[in-house]
């Protein structure tokens, strides 16, 4: 492509086109720029459109795209083709600069980026003279030019922040420092000096402060990584600057805004960041500054509002405070009693305070709220600044703290207690400050672990929190109500359990608060409160003490799911699956309600499914209610099938991927209830199961071939008799997961299932099929994981159908198939089987191959039967092999076939282990031992002479020990 | 780069379950690049001899002129050149003067005027003592600057001058070319050899006597240490045995500017592979390093422990030798010393302790080294922390259970945890790997849950759970996984319900495979 005016203009058409709202129009006009990016020149006609164009989207346009071009193609990758022509290249570096700092700021940013991914790729070695063509415009003295340089050099030197020291590395920063830093340092004095002469300003005060703001970011990322002697020589300067800033204030730079950071914010906050990492890292040097930064940040705590622009400020700079606190040669800076009480009053009881913006989020974004306050993503927030300050303070100053915050916390109550309805808000901080106090240690599942000692945790909340709930009205004061509900919820393992008992009716009464964060609370406390663990490993809370609450509960649970804003409540469905399974047989004269109360719900949800919690919740509901009342009445379960069976077609039916994989587990726990054959409604199902669309979806497979696995232990004459045509579909379906890596092992369990539970003539014609099946893989892509279910499965095979039929069926696919499988496969990798059952199982086939097969005694095979016997008291004895080849680290993911709604496992639908040769033997090794007196019975003096020759000793003692425990002797 | 060629290690032996303690050890890693000023506590690789006499005598220049005339640079070069010996001794002594003044020495002019291959010659002036002495101060004073600048007086011929000086029957003569052949050895490997090869040692050695007046002996030592300094190449073998057998001797006299740099003698040789620090260990001198290590003496304390130091860097024989010189026992009070050099190095030595065979990590628990450790991480420097770090993360690779359990008592977990906001994405990620590696280790003992919920009590989950949006791939992969494998469950644990229904939560395991 030339640099014509034609391609300019035919660029420009297809630019226009881009921006098209019209698919139609649009995409080709992409494609052909795509086409066209190859072509020599085409970078350099997008900068000429960007600079020269007439209309202004078009260089907005072009500039943009030049960007993506850049992002695409700049890096060289090993064995590719280099996408940009190397006079382009040189073409680009040489102009950019210049054209970026000259270019408006829509433009400039766009450009700015487009260095900094060059930058990225050619900076230091291909790119010079980047740094000084940056450094000169330092001088020009127009700041507009001069922050475009800013921006840049902060987007090429931000990664500093992160990256691991590397000799490459320090070179890098060395160069930059050697080049940047004395301009940067000039250029922060004279920026300084200039916002005193601009003053009076506004205008210009705000191109100088978003300077300073840059020059603050870049001296994080230069001084990340060490120290620099440069900046250690220049600390008085840095410092000194930093540190009036910090106390400048100037009411043209404050902002009406009350939500967005203004310039003056942002830039305090980025001191507090540098000053925070000198503290940390460079602690020896910093020393003498770190004191005046102590009163600045701490000065400017108490002079900074309560509007949220402030916030991330307020934070950083608390934070700052929490971390100096803590150090040992600190302390002396916080010891006096005044400064603390200062500390305590000015700085931290302000920001515990409820804030209007709480206020709001608490009324209109509930689930914001509840997620900040409950889940802890509360780590910007200046509550929980104010809550880690108080912690710090209290490494050093526990009593004098407690101590100071004891008199706030009484005298807000008693604020509060003078007229509740205008001081609630004391009371509310009140708690906050007892419960920031306390807590040393938390975590989701305990509440409160560690607590401090100097807080009458009981007696505050006999006489504080108890009295809120136990008022009449649910719907006063929420914010107070969710507070004591939240105290309940934290301090339950402080409590005492008499205290908690009591707190229950109240919380189930509170889950008809209007408030979506009262009930919400309140349905999660309880929740909690039902898993905590008493003595013997049992629940604290008995179902008998809960006798009393279970109507009420029940009711209240599902009222609850009816209040605006909370009918999809995970927290309430939660609670829901929590009492069922606290309350066991209990809840059964509830169950028919309950049924329908959560099948309308299904069906509700069914339309959208949006809350993957509330779903799953919901779900373990419907298992625990089958299982708990067919534990009591089996026949019950005839009833759950009608009730659900309705919904679930219509889930099947409309395709409502995230919950069939759901359906399909609540389906197998209900087949699996049945005692007798199969009923037809399922037969009629089966067909369905079996349609490949469903195994596509990777989040299908486990819970469809636990259901067919219910199908067939249940129904496996059924299917032999009634739907036989449907037994390739079948084995197709296992033929298509042991083609994939990562889901073989499912294959695995659907035809140990078959070979189980079928009966033996109705899949006699596809066992040779199914065995080259395997032995393909075998061949092709073994991996660990499927030899180890190959190993379980042809052991099972054996058991099931006899060792002899085994070698026969091997040998009749390959002559000396059996010895090659048994020298390759069985003896050297038998180690590695995991798990008791599959271990069995192996034992079991194994004694088999040694003592039913007569081949094995009268063939070439002979020669293996002293290494096999060795293999199996290798199995007894030794620990397994856990060891996986390198090069299969990553099967597991390769395999799998991109994101797919992933499988939810239920807990409550869970499968009970099958054993299926746990009638049949008992004990594996007297299980040998009494299979090899049967076998030397029957040719008496090989077994001993085979034994004596070949088996190590080691092997010859533990199986001396089994003849023992046997109380047999060989022949 | 060694940092990232140590990480793959690192990760490499993670995976092949390998415990090949060796590539713990971490060497005194070489950075070629330095962004920091030059290190404060180094011993002094040259040193100029300022004229005491103008210090003491001269508070005015202009008293100074009344002692002697000053010559101009022009006269001095004119007097060099000459034949007077007396005008020649002016003008040398001139020279001197000006090198010898505490500011701004004008080296680079004394070199401009070509003067200095006469100055060499007047070393071999026997016939003017005077001479000789103010021709090799004015040298020294010149080989005491830059590598420019000492390279300008060995290639004036001065090695052999010197060294032949050194058998000078005039103490204070022989004492200046020992200080000058000190400047040229410290400039680097190059000259070092150079002097090496000029057969320094014997005559340098023979100076050392009974009665080798302190001050002498004093920078004889520190000459000595000059020839044992420096790497890329090491000083030859065989000069190396050379000058041990006296260096040992020098670290038992009582001056400590003489143990100081005998010390950092010894630190140097150490300073390398095992074979160079087995020579060293062959002597028997570690008990009486690890006592200096005691040292309330900064000057000797701090080269004794570099020395210990790069001991236990080498093999687990060596780092043996120096455990049961006793160095464990000392190791707690440099721990808790106030100078963060002294506990950083401490606790480099200490991580490479930890880097051993679990029989010398019990050594290190038996003699108290944990809660020292704990305290560094807890309130240490930073540089410290770093370091200490690295021995929590040796330990909790090479440990047994029971000594990972026992380092877990002692409280390491709160601020290990604590420094995960360390901004160092490399300390974030080996502290990540010792907690994997404290994971590994009560999966062993079933006690997973617990250390979970130890983990979340003390904030450690938060800060992990943040750590998933880290820029820095490694580390956010790392954090990423702990996530996955011990805290993304809640659910499952806490959904087994109470002991009523019998085994039938008990899943199999099968179901593991489960997870997608």
């Amino acid at each position: 492509m030339e640099l014509s005016d034609a391609n300019l203009q035919t660029l420009t058409e297809y630019l226009k086109k881009t921006l098209d709202p019209d698919p139609a129009i649009r995409r080709p006009a992409e494609k052909f720029l795509e086409t066209v990016e190859g072509s020599q020149n085409y970078p350099l006609l997008l900068l000429t459109l960007l600079e020269k164009s007439q209309e202004n989207v078009i260089k907005v346009c072009a500039s943009v795209t030049f960007k993506n071009y850049i992002k695409r193609n700049w890096r060289i990758v090993e064995d590719e083709p280099n996408k940009i022509f190397e006079s382009d290249r040189i073409a680009i570096k040489a102009n950019i600069v210049p054209l970026m700092l000259s270019s408006p700021e829509q433009i400039q940013k766009q450009l700015s980026d487009a260095i900094s991914i060059i930058g990225r790729e050619d900076f230091p070695q291909k790119w010079p003279d980047l740094l000084t063509e940056m450094v000169n415009r330092f001088q020009s003295g127009d700041f507009h030019v001069i922050n475009g340089v800013l921006r840049t050099a902060h987007s090429l030197f931000k990664r500093y922040r992160h990256e691991f020291k590397s000799n490459e590395l320090w070179t890098e920063i060395k160069l930059v420092l050697d080049a940047f830093a004395l301009p940067l340092t000039n250029l922060f004095k004279a920026t300084i000096d200039l916002c005193s002469t601009h003053a009076n300003d506004a205008s210009a005060l705000k191109v100088l402060f978003s300077s300073l703001i840059l020059i603050a970011k870049l001296f994080y990322s230069l001084n990340f990584q060490d120290l620099p002697e440069f900046f250690e020589d220049n600390m008085e300067t840095w410092m000194t600057n930093f540190h009036s800033l910090l106390t400048l204030d100037n009411k043209l730079l404050q902002t009406d805004d009350e939500e967005e950071a203004g310039l003056l914010e942002l830039l305090k906050s980025q001191i507090c960041d540098n000053a925070a990492l000198y503290a940390q890292k460079y602690d020896e040097e910093f020393q003498p500054y770190l004191p005046r930064f102590v009163t600045a940040i701490w000065n400017l705590l108490v002079t900074t509002g309560q509007e949220v622009k402030y916030d991330l400020l307020v934070s950083n700079a608390i934070q700052f405070l929490a971390s100096v606190c803590e150090r040992p040669h600190y302390k002396h800076l916080f010891e006096d009693q005044n400064t603390l009480t200062s500390i305590c009053e000015k700085v931290i009881v302000p920001n515990m305070e409820f804030r209007a913006a709480d206020e709001e989020a608490f009324e209109d974004n509930s689930e914001e709220y509840i997620r900040r306050d409950l889940e802890g993503s509360d780590i910007d927030t200046r509550r929980r600044a104010a809550c880690d300050l108080v912690r710090g303070l209290c490494k050093f100053f526990e009593g004098p703290v407690t101590g100071i915050f004891s008199g706030y916390v009484n005298s807000m109550l008693q604020e509060y207690a003078k007229n509740p309805s205008v001081n609630w808000k004391h009371k509310d901080a009140a708690i906050y400050l007892v419960t920031s106090l306390a807590s040393k240690a938390q975590t989701q599942k305990h509440g409160i672990t560690q607590a401090n000692e100097l807080v009458n945790l009981t007696e505050f909340f006999v006489n504080h929190i108890q009295p809120d709930l136990k008022s009449a009205t649910v719907n006063e004061f929420p914010v107070l109500k969710a507070d004591g509900i939240k105290y309940i919820m934290i301090f339950r393992n402080q409590v005492p359990k008499e205290q908690l008992l009591l707190s229950i009716p109240l919380l189930i009464n509170h889950l008809q608060a209007e408030s979506i964060v009262v009930h919400t609370y309140a349905a999660h406390a309880l929740e909690r409160l039902f898993t905590m663990r008493g003595t013997n490993n049992t629940t604290l809370i008995t179902a008998a003490e809960m006798a009393p609450f279970v109507e009420v509960l029940l009711t209240n649970l599902f009222k609850a799911l009816t209040l605006p804003g909370s009918s999809e409540n995970e927290y309430i469905m939660k609670a829901i699956m929590r009492s069922f399974s606290l309350l066991q047989e209990s809840i059964i004269p509830y169950i028919p309600s309950v049924i329908t109360q959560l099948t309308q719900k299904l069906l509700a949800v069914s339309k959208n499914p949006s809350k993957p919690h509330f779903n799953h919740y919901m779900f373990e509901s419907i298992c625990l209610s089958i299982r708990i009342t067919c534990k009591a009445n089996p026949d019950a379960v005839g009833s759950f099938e009608e009730a659900l069976f309705m919904v679930f077609t219509e889930i099947l039916q409309n395709d409502v991927q995230e919950f069939i994989p759901y359906v399909f587990q609540v389906m197998s726990l209900l087949l699996e209830m049945h005692k007798n054959e199969i009923p037809s409604s399922y037969m009629a199902l089966f067909p369905h199961l079996l349609q490949p669309v469903l195994w596509e979806r990777t989040g299908n497979i486990p819970p469809l071939v636990r259901l067919l696995q219910a199908y067939l232990e249940r129904g496996a004459n059924t299917i032999a008799n009634a739907a036989a045509d449907k037994i390739p579909g079948l084995l197709g379906v296992f033929q298509k997961l042991i083609a994939s890596k990562a889901n073989d092992h499912q294959g695995f369990y659907l035809l140990n299932s078959i070979i189980e539970h079928m009966p033996p003539a109705s899949v006699d014609q596809y066992r040779k099929q199914i065995f080259i099946l395997l032995f393909q893989r075998l061949q092709n892509s073994k991996t660990t994981k499927f030899i180890k279910s190959f190993l379980v499965f042809i052991n099972l095979y054996c058991v099931k159908y006899g060792a002899l039929a085994l070698q026969e069926i091997f040998d009749s696919i390959q002559p000396k198939m059996f010895g090659m499988v048994l020298e390759k496969i069985i003896i050297p990798e038998i180690q590695k089987v995991s798990g008791q059952v599959e271990k069995k199982i192996c034992a079991v086939g194994i004694t088999k191959i040694l003592t039913e097969c007569p081949p094995m005694m009268d063939t070439e095979y002979t020669k293996l039967w002293t290494p096999l016997l060795q293999a199996l008291i290798g199995l007894f004895e030794l620990p397994e092999d856990d060891t996986i080849p390198d090069e299969e680290h990553f099967i597991d993911i390769e395999d799998t076939p991109g994101y797919q709604t992933a499988f939810s496992q239920l807990a409550f639908a869970g499968k009970k282990e099958h054993d299926p040769v746990g009638q049949m033997v008992n004990n594996p090794r007297i299980h040998l031992a009494q299979s090899l007196h049967k076998l030397s019975t029957a040719c008496p003096g090989r077994v001993p002479s085979m034994l004596s020759t070949s088996l190590n000793a080691e092997a010859l003692q533990y199986l001396q020990g089994y003849l023992q425990a046997a109380s047999v002797t060989l022949l | 780069m060694p940092v990232v060629h140590e990480h793959g290690e690192r990760m490499k032996r993670f995976k092949n379950k390998g415990k090949d303690t060796a590539a713990l050890r971490r060497q005194r890693v070489e950075v070629n690049i330095e962004l920091r000023k030059a290190k404060k506590d180094e011993q002094i690789l040259k040193r100029r001899s300022i004229s005491i006499v103008s210090l003491e005598k001269s508070p005015s220049p202009a008293e100074d002129k009344n002692v002697i005339a000053p010559l101009s640079l022009e006269e001095i070069v004119e007097a060099v050149n000459g034949s007077s010996t007396a005008l020649q001794l002016q003008a040398t002594q001139a020279a001197r003067r000006m090198l010898s003044r505490q500011k701004d020495p004008p080296l680079n002019h004394i070199i401009e005027l070509g003067i200095i291959p006469r100055l060499v010659e007047f070393l071999a002036r026997a016939d003017s003592a005077a001479l000789q002495f103010e021709a090799a101060w004015a040298l020294t004073n010149i080989a005491s600057g830059t590598s420019e600048h000492t390279r300008a007086v060995v290639e004036g011929g001065a090695i052999p001058a010197f060294i032949s000086l050194l058998s000078s029957p005039h103490m204070h003569i022989s004492e200046q070319a020992v200080w000058a052949l000190g400047n040229i050895a410290g400039d680097g490997p190059l000259y070092r050899d150079a002097l090496i090869n000029c057969n320094v040692i014997p005559p340098l050695l023979a100076l050392v006597s009974p009665i080798t007046p302190v001050g002498f002996l004093r920078n004889i030592t520190w000459t000595l240490s000059n020839l044992c300094r420096n790497k890329n190449p090491y000083p030859p073998l065989e000069a190396v045995r050379q000058l041990l057998p006296v260096i040992i001797c020098l670290l038992e006299h009582e001056d400590k500017e003489i143990i100081s740099d005998s010390c950092w003698a010894v630190s140097y040789l150490t300073d390398g592979s095992n074979d160079r620090i087995q020579i060293v260990v062959d002597t028997g001198i570690l008990p009486r390093l690890v006592e200096l290590m005691g040292s309330p003496e900064l000057i000797i304390m701090t080269p004794a422990l570099r020395a210990i130091g790069n001991v236990v860097t080498g093999t687990d024989e060596q780092t043996q030798a120096a455990i049961d010189a006793g160095v464990l026992a000392v190791l707690p009070l440099l721990l808790r010393h106030t100078k963060p050099a002294i506990q950083k190095e401490a606790a480099w030595a200490l991580s490479n302790i930890a880097a051993g065979p679990c029989q010398q990590i019990q050594q290190l628990i038996t003699c108290g080294l944990l809660p020292p450790l704990v305290e560094l991480l807890d309130k240490g420097d930073f540089k410290a922390q770093k370091e200490a770090v690295w021995a929590v993360a040796n330990l909790t690779t090479g440990g047994t259970v029971e000594q990972v359990v026992e380092l877990v008592q002692s409280g390491v977990l709160k601020p290990l945890l604590n420094l995960l906001l360390a901004k160092d994405s490399k300390t974030i990620l080996v502290i990540l790997d010792s907690i994997s590696n404290l994971f590994l280790a009560a999966e062993k003992l079933g006690e997973t849950e617990r250390l979970c919920l130890l983990v979340e009590e003390l904030d450690g989950l938060e800060k992990i759970e943040a750590l998933q949006t880290h820029s820095n791939n490694m580390v956010y992969r790392a954090a990423l996984n702990i996530i996955e494998k011990y805290f993304s469950g809640e659910e499952t644990t806490a959904l087994q319900p109470g002991s009523d229904e019998e085994g039938l939560y008990n899943f199999s395991v099968e179901k593991q495979d489960f997870n997608f």
